[in-house]
């Protein structure tokens, strides 16, 4: 029971309090960039969650039993290229296994190893000290996080498209103030989870 | 065939050795990079809590001591500092982490032999909002600690009922808890001391 | 001639090409240490310092590196180097360590360093390389501390925590949430732009593929389709 509820509480942090885009900035460069249109916002999350498990599965253990405590140094080279080699291996057994999938995601894999998301969440998993199965769920609750970010952007983007926007705040300056005010919103999560 | 191989060779073999060969030269810098600052690295955070005990309890020695228990709980075993002049013990000083609101607060308390708080010490809220939560290391918020007993309850604005009440930080009560669970665990932890010594004496 | 060309390298970095509000590269840690002045200058020379240093070891390295492995050959140095300035960090600047947290190993994604390494670094000598490092890190760091400077000036009353206004203005706290950040960035960009519309350049419109020039080096094709799908 406790730890059910230990769980959800990390859960919604994740997604809600500490969400990845809005309150810590983590991949700003997709949130900015691929938030356009609904649908691709939602297949570039998807790949995130994705990647974002798959890393902190495959990272949580080289750090508990490889890397610490001698060599904790390495945890930032070691992690960056790990995330590489990840974000290939699942490119190709997608595209070897599950082509339907590929096709939707596909794209944008590789976009995913620079972002830095994906990174800092298996950072944070080792900074904030949480055990394997907290951090599995931290990165699924950052990544639905991320995706929950990217739709309600991507709503917000689609109507802009139509507004009368004064000329000097055209282009990206109209996009970052309306990213003000979505995580204007979200601030009112912060008494959640105390 | 030869010439198969040949490509083989430039096409895979040369640039994974290439790849591998940076690789091992960037960790073998990094090794050695880590034995430079290492040694500086723990001066400095051991450096930074000798100054943070000096400036909440002023004492001739600051004695490291431990306590364990048979208990298989790993929670129950803890470190903590005895602030002594001479042989009498000044303070008591415990160093614990509460989850904060972006990470872990990091706070210090020294308790007085007979069980009252005396000071207590912000050493780490660089996690925490700034502007909020990162006011809980003024002193204005931390020095309402100093006096006050076990089990330190918490106040969102209102007026002050209990003597053992403190004001939480303007909009940041996650931070404010963290902090006060920190000193109520302290104190807990040096009530076991005490009930540990006791059976001794 | 050739002092121009040196001259031009370097200065390209500072205002026509600036990573930051030109090329809007590394808007992860622009939007997120900026909380104070002094983080914004910290951030600032720490990436520029990892990013001289990789642009001079790449160069050098250019004719070495095979370009099917070129990518994670720049990511593992780059990462080193990213290491060894933590080090430093943390061991010379240990207020800057905490201020700045998990976004200082997080400058190994900073998309302004890889960029350099696959625009810049792999084609051009050592001395240029460096150069182009400097210019752009310095414009880098120069926009990262004007942004820290009004947020904390805003958010808080200090600059460089002495008080300016903070004993007769109540400070608007949200300039120093994430809203605030945003917003001022949006504001620098809208600036920017107004800039360089009067100098007949163009405005910058959005961000994603078309202004990312390592566009070659994550995804070839999908950054094609990508910005087909903007237009």
């Amino acid at each position: 029971m406790n730890s059910v509820t230990a769980i959800a509480s990390i859960l919604l942090a994740a997604i809600l309090t500490n969400n990845m885009v809005l309150s810590k900035f983590l991949g700003i460069c997709p949130f900015l960039g691929v938030s356009k249109k609904t649908d691709t916002a939602v297949s570039m999350s998807i790949a995130v969650i994705l990647v974002m498990v798959v890393a902190t599965a495959v990272t949580w253990p080289i750090y508990t039993y490889l890397l610490y405590p001698n060599y904790t140094y390495l945890e930032t080279i070691v992690f960056i290229l790990v995330i590489a080699a990840i974000v290939q291996l699942i490119e190709i057994v997608l595209k070897r296994y599950i082509k339907p999938v590929y096709e939707a995601l596909g794209i944008y894999l590789p976009l995913i190893t620079t972002n830095c998301a994906v990174l800092g969440i298996t950072m944070l998993n080792i900074t904030n000290e949480l055990s394997f199965v907290e951090s599995l769920f931290n990165a699924l609750g950052a990544g639905l996080g991320f995706l929950l970010a990217m739709v309600l952007f991507s709503g917000i983007r689609e109507k802009m498209e139509t507004a009368d926007i004064p000329a000097f705040l055209k282009g990206l300056p109209i996009t970052l103030v309306a990213a003000a005010l979505v995580s204007l919103s979200f601030l009112g999560f912060a008494g959640i989870g105390a | 065939m030869a010439n198969f191989s040949k490509q083989n060779i430039k096409g895979i073999v040369l640039p994974a050795a290439v790849l591998l060969t940076i690789c091992v030269i960037i960790s073998l810098a990094l090794a050695l990079a880590n034995n430079v600052t290492a040694g500086r690295i723990a001066e400095l955070e051991e450096q930074n809590q000798r100054e943070a005990m000096s400036r909440l309890v002023k004492a001739e020695t600051y004695e490291p001591a431990a306590y364990t228990t048979d208990a298989s709980d790993s929670k129950s075993s803890f470190t903590y500092y005895i602030a002594k002049n001479g042989d009498e013990a000044v303070a008591y000083l415990f160093i614990l982490s509460t989850k904060g609101y972006g990470g872990d607060v990091s706070v210090m308390t020294a308790v007085e032999p007979q069980g009252s708080v005396k000071a207590v010490a912000i050493l780490d809220v660089s996690n925490e909002t700034p502007g909020l939560g990162q006011n809980a290391a003024k002193e204005s918020f931390y020095s309402q600690f100093a006096g006050k007993t076990k089990d330190i309850s918490l106040l969102k604005n209102g007026a002050k009922a209990d003597k053992n009440e403190i004001d939480a930080v303007t909009g940041a009560t996650i931070t404010s808890t963290a902090v006060t669970r920190a000193v109520n665990e302290a104190l807990d932890q040096f009530e076991t001391i005490k009930e540990a010594n006791a059976d001794v004496e | 001639m050739s002092n121009n060309k040196f001259l031009s390298v370097f200065t390209n970095g500072l205002v026509k090409e600036n990573p930051t509000l030109r090329l809007v590269l590394g808007t992860c840690p622009t939007l997120a240490v900026t909380t104070a002045a002094i983080n914004g200058i910290g951030m600032g020379l720490s990436a520029t310092l990892v990013l001289v240093c990789s642009n001079l070891v790449i160069s050098l390295l250019r004719k070495v590196i095979p370009d099917r492995v070129r990518i994670p050959a720049y990511i593992t140095i780059i990462a080193g180097f990213v290491t060894v300035v933590q080090m430093l960090v943390k061991a010379f600047l240990p207020s800057i360590d905490k201020a700045l947290g998990i976004y200082l190993p997080l400058i190994v994604v900073n998309c302004i360093i890889l960029a350099r390494a696959e625009m810049f670094a792999s084609k051009n000598t050592p001395v240029l390389s460096v150069l182009d490092g400097l210019g752009m890190g310095i414009g880098f760091t120069a926009v990262l501390t004007i942004m820290g400077a009004l947020r904390e000036l805003f958010g808080a009353g200090t600059l460089f925590s002495l008080p300016i206004t903070s004993n007769f203005i109540s400070p608007m706290i949200v300039f120093l949430l994430p809203p605030g950040g945003f917003f001022v960035f949006g504001m620098l960009v809208a600036a920017s732009n107004a800039i360089a519309r009067k100098n007949g350049k163009k405005a910058v419109e959005s961000m994603g593929c078309e202004n990312c020039p390592a566009k070659d080096a994550c995804g070839k094709e999908s950054c094609a389709e990508e910005a087909a799908e903007h237009e």
